[in-house]
This record gives structure tokens, sequence and C-alpha cells, in this order.
């Protein structure tokens, strides 16, 4: 799948997820950045990507994802 | 859900919830549930839930992690006609909770617990290679653990307790051997499970959620990574099961669970259409693949049957050709008389569903249906959005699977009433048709030859007085709902004046079909509980439990009688009881509910057609 395309899906997840229709995304957008990111929402936002790309997180990508820029690399890993 | 986005976004509230709770019923995934529960948090901001309702107040204990549950759990309660007041303790301080007297739960006030808990909180397993006495041993102090929280918990509270068995490990570095060594842990569980089943007191419910994790294979009920990392006791591909079951069991708890099962017949309990391929070319049994398939969806329907759902038929068709494959083929497991009501004929099936419910004297919310045809499906959810209407897919044999995961029969106990219900049902019809043929009303009273016990609540009675005071909606003037140690301790308190009424006639049994409590205090009764089953109204049952109320009262030297009826949206039967039976209006209470009182001495008692014996 292109970058692009990622980038579109993840960010439809994240409005979705939020419910913010208007959420801005970007490479280096953490938890901090973003109202309601809390430990249970990340879980999620987790599930709700896994459904969306058909992909599966292991443990330690569960526990770990730092920004969004990090997520979408892993997704693209993934999809490879 | 987009219809159900445009309603919030139009104001339309009333119906958005309405929209909500509807969707909910029916949902099969994790990720609708969870978009369904973002919108029912800002659609609970902008406007609380329309109507009035049961308030139950949960108190969610965890030994895992059940942030991600209580979401899904309040909404999915709601949708069974709940009102939820939600408390969720922090992770796995249940134990603190339940033991300190000042905690937060205890505090709360629950009236329902769920105590969620995995095999992580086991507070003891057996040794490595310990024999069959050790095990047991453990086995007994691991239960006792657990039921003496539970039994805390009750005592402080008068709780009832919702507790999670245990599921299997999902890795069994034993192998075959745990099907033979009780050391083992997956043997171990399996015996916990058991011996909870045996020993929880009636105010333990056990969510048996091995039994779910079966189903659905423990590899996919336990997601490792969501343990590991959150202590995630259920996987999200699990989560709605899970959830759902939960619910159901608190809905079974507070009246909520369906109670007829209306089927079509063509392609739902046969394979093929009757009126056109005719009895000879309809499938069912006779060793065929489909055939069997809808043999075997018939086998679990009349265990429903058994255990006291009724059912009901459905069906677009001659009447004649309908019950001809229950009449004339062997391989049929349903008949007839496992039926409370057979409708075929060419109206429209919401029509029908109507008639059912009227005949029946339930709710439309307490019937569920279910047709292969997405088309009938779509009407009656359109028409008659309080009826659960199953979701099929087009193959019969996964009938049974789909009718069980939603749960809609959730029963806590069973009570010789269950069991016979379908044929106290039919003995009512003949009942209603000798109204028909008798000329004067009294007459037929007469000659129904009823007569009744009348008694204080007997321990033996409990389970069916407690189902009662919990189930009944319609003929209900408080409608009241106690736990079943509440009643009991009613039971034993000498203020309080109890009584039930069982009844009889020439056409059988009718059962425990009346319950009464009122409390006396220095010489007035308050009556707080009296309600009656709609399957015996105006049989002057009302009039006969006055009787013997009034002359109980007498000799306790009460002077009045002190009703209070409380309306409810299901309730309208009764709203003219008390005026009708002679007690005067006293006022009207800010929440609209109406005092009424009722002199001794002005009572007069009238001869009823129906007679009061020591037993029957």
């Amino acid at each position: 799948m292109q970058q692009d395309l990622i980038w579109e899906k993840l960010i439809e997840t994240f409005r979705d997820v939020f419910d913010e229709p208007e959420l801005i995304v970007q490479s280096q957008t953490t938890a901090k950045d973003v109202l309601d990111w809390d430990s249970l929402t990340h879980i999620q936002l987790l599930v709700a990507l896994e459904q969306v790309f058909d992909v599966r997180f292991n443990t330690g990508e569960v526990a770990g994802l730092s920004d969004v820029g990090a997520m979408v690399e892993l997704i693209e890993t993934k999809l490879a | 859900m987009q219809e159900l986005k445009a309603l919030i976004k139009a104001g339309d509230y009333e119906s958005a919830w309405q929209r909500l709770l509807v969707l909910t019923e029916s949902l099969v995934d994790y990720t609708a549930l969870s978009a369904l529960c973002r919108i029912r948090k800002k659609l609970g901001e902008s406007c609380a839930r329309p109507g009035s309702r049961r308030e139950v107040r949960v108190a969610v204990l965890g030994g895992a992690s059940t942030e991600l549950l209580e979401g899904p759990l309040q909404l999915v309660m709601e949708a069974q006609g709940l009102d939820v007041v939600m408390r969720c303790s922090d992770y796995n301080t249940f134990a603190e909770e339940i033991l300190d007297p000042t905690s937060g739960t205890i505090s709360f006030k629950p009236d329902v617990v769920l105590l969620i808990t995995t095999a992580a909180n086991m507070p003891r397993w057996p040794g490595f290679g310990d024999n069959l006495d050790m095990v047991n041993g453990i086995v007994e102090e691991v239960c006792d653990y657990w039921l003496r929280l539970c039994e805390r918990l009750h005592e402080t509270t008068s709780c009832e307790i919702i507790l999670d068995n245990f599921h299997a490990m999902p890795s069994r570095p034993t192998g075959n051997l745990a099907a033979k060594a009780p050391w083992t842990q997956n043997n171990f569980l399996m015996r916990v499970n058991l011996r909870l089943g045996e020993k929880a007191p009636s105010y333990v419910h056990i969510s048996d959620v091995a039994q779910l994790a079966n189903q659905y294979g423990v590899r996919h009920w336990h997601d490792a990574r969501y343990w590991f990392h959150a202590k995630q006791p259920v996987s999200f591909t699990c989560l709605l099961p899970y959830v759902r079951n939960s619910a159901r069991m608190v809905g079974a708890l507070y009246g909520c669970a369906a109670k007829c099962l209306v089927l079509d017949l063509d392609n739902t309990l046969w394979g093929g259409v009757v009126g056109d391929d005719g009895i000879e070319g309809i499938r069912i049994g006779q060793g065929e693949a489909v055939g069997e398939a809808f043999r075997a969806f018939q086998e679990y329907i009349l265990t429903l049957k058994q255990r006291g759902v009724m059912l009901a038929v459905c069906s677009k068709n001659e009447e004649a050709n309908a019950l001809a494959p229950f009449n004339e083929l062997p391989d049929m497991v349903l008949r007839r008389d496992d039926f409370v009501a057979f409708v075929a004929n060419w109206d429209s099936k919401p029509d029908n569903i109507v008639t059912i419910a009227s005949q029946l004297n339930i709710g439309l919310n307490a019937l569920v249906f279910v047709d292969d045809n997405p088309a009938e499906r779509d009407h009656v959810r359109q028409r008659l959005p309080e009826v659960r209407v199953l979701e099929l897919s087009d193959d019969p044999a996964d009938y049974p699977r789909l009718l069980d995961d939603m749960g809609y029969f959730e029963t806590l106990s069973l009570s010789v009433e269950d069991q016979v219900r379908t044929q106290q049902y039919q003995e009512n019809v003949k009942r209603s048709q000798l109204q028909e043929t008798a000329g004067d009303y009294q007459d037929y009273l007469k000659s129904l030859d009823q007569r009744a016990v009348v008694r204080p609540f007997e321990k033996k009675h409990l389970e069916r007085i407690t189902q009662l005071i919990n189930k009944s909606n319609q003929f209900n003037l408080t409608t009241l709902r106690l736990s079943r140690s509440q009643v009991e301790s009613m039971m034993c308190d000498d203020d309080y004046v109890t009584a039930y009424v069982r009844l009889v006639d020439r056409f059988g049994d009718n059962g425990l079909i009346c319950v009464f409590a009122g409390k006396h205090v220095s010489d007035v009764l308050h009556i707080e509980i009296w309600l009656m089953s709609c399957r015996v109204l105006k049989r002057n049952v009302e009039m006969l439990l006055l009787k013997h109320v009034v002359a109980v009262s007498r000799e306790r030297g009460i002077a009045t009688l002190r009703g209070v009826y409380r309306p409810t949206p299901k309730n309208g039967l009764v709203k003219s009881l008390y005026p009708t039976l002679g007690f005067t209006l006293l006022e009207e209470a800010e929440d609209e509910a109406q005092k009424y009182d009722l002199a001794i001495d002005d009572y007069t008692a009238s001869l009823l057609p129906i007679e009061v014996v020591d037993e029957y």
C-alpha cells in the first residue's frame, strides 16, 4: 500500500476513534498532543488500526509505539 | 449508524436514544460497539435518556482490567431496558473494596456487583504432583475464598453478585496428562468451576466464562498481547459476547429477559416451502444434511420450551398446510402442542405479532422474532422496534448458535412454574373458549370451579415469589424489586404481613400467581408489594386477597390499609385498582404516586367464586 493511502486511512481511523472530524494528525503527533489519547483510547486505536489494515501488532509494538510517524512506518513494513 | 448520527445532528434526541439502543441489541462486532459507546457518551451529555425505568446500581470489581469493559457494559445493559448507574473500582482492588466497610463500593450501595476475575487471581494452585485428596482440599479452599468474599459483600450491601468462573489456560505444558492429573492447571480449574457451581448460594450467579471461552476457543478469547500490556481479561473479538453475557444476567435479575419465541415456519423450522413443496418435499431430518440442520434447530428450541420459554408460530401459510408437518412427519421434533400460539394466515406479520403478544398478555419487548426472510425481519423491525428480531445467516446449521449468542432468554434459576408454563398457557386458552360459550360472566367464573390456597410466604415458594416480584410489570402496584434474600427477610419479619395465592380450577393448576406484602406500623398496614400474574386477571383473585388481608389485619389490630400506586409505563392496568376495591384517594404525591386508604371497618366482604382451601 502507498504511504499516502496509509496516512489517509490512519487519519480517518484516528478521527473516528477520537470522534474529532477535524483532528490534525502528523508524523510527530504523540499522545500528549491529542485530548483524550490515554492508555484506554490507545488500545482502542491499535485495535481499530489492526482491523482497518488487517495487520497484527506484536506485544512489543502494542506497548511501545511512540509517535504517529512510527505507527505509519510499522504498518507500512507489515503490509510490504 | 449513519441514520443515528443524522438524528443526533438534527437534535431529535428521543429518537436517537431509541435507535441507539435498538442498534446495540443487535450488535455483532466490537468496532461497531466502540463506535456506539462513543455516540452514547456524547448523546448522554446532550440529553438524558427519556422515559423512566428501573434504576440498577452496578458496581464493577476487577481482578483484571475493567476500564475497556465499562462503556460497553453500561450500553448493553441500557439496551435491555435498564437505567444503569455504574461505579468501577481501580484495577485489582476487589479484595479491599469488599473487605473495607468504608470502601467506595460499599458506600455506593450497589444492587448488583460484577466480579470480573481470571485465573491470575487464583489465591492458590495445587503443587506439582499433588494427589486427588490434596487437590480437592485446595479446590475447597479456593472456593471458600471466593464465596466468602461474596458473602461479605452480600452481608454489607444485600447485593446480588455475578461472579466470573475460570476458563482454561491458553497453553497446556502438561499436554494430555491434564485429562487425568488433578494437579495440572486446567484440570484444577475445571474442578474449581464445578465446585463453585455446587456451592454458590442463591445470591451468587455464576457467569460461565469457561463455557463461553470454550465456544469461542480460548485462543480467541484470550489475547496474550493485551493481557501482558494492560491485563485485559478478554480479547476484543470476544468482548461483545462477554459483555452481552454479563448484561443478560443483570437483565434477567430485573425482568428484562424475553419470554416468547415467535417462529416462522418455511426455511426457518424446515427446509423448503410447505405450501409449494408439500409435506413430502420439505426437508426435516431424514438423514439429509439440510434436514438434519433444521432438526437440530428444532431440538434446540424444544429445550428452550422445556425450561420455560413460550413458543409461537407466525407463518404466511394456509393453516392446514402449516399444521400438516407437525401432525404427519415423524422427523419433526416440535409438535403442535409445544406452541402456545399458532398463527398461520396471510396477514402482515407485525399485526400477527401484536395479536400474539396481547393473547399471551405480555409486552412486545418480551418477544423474539425469528424468520429466514430478511424482508419480513425488516418489516417487523420497522413497525415494532420493541420486538427483538434475530439476524439469521443463510445456513440453518448456524441458527442454534445465532439464537444462543444473543442470550435473549437468559434465566438465573429454574422454577417448577417454568417447566409447566406452556401447559398453563394452553389451559388458559381452554378457559377463554369456555368463557365464550358461558353466558353471564359470573356464571363462567362459577363454572371454573376455582380453588385457592392463600398463605404467608413460605420457604418452599421463595423462588417463585422472588421470580414474580422481579418479572411482573403489568399487574404490579409498586414495581418494587427485591432479591431473594430480601424476600426471605420479609418472610421472617413479624412486622410484615405477607401472602401468596395459588389458584387451581377445573382446567388445571395456575400455580402461584399473586404476591402481597405489607408492613404493620402502629395501626396501619402499608402495602409494599401487590402483584399478580396477568394469566389470572378478572378472576376475582385480587378481591380474594383483599378479603384475606382484611381478616389478618383485623386480628392484628390494624385499622387502616394504606396502598400506594406508582405509575410506570407498563402498569396502567392497575391505575384504578384501589378505588375499584373501595379505597379512598388520600393524596397524589410529587412523583405522581397515588396514596389510598381503606378503613378496615368500612370493608364489606362479598361472596366470591373462589373457594379457599388448605391444599389442592
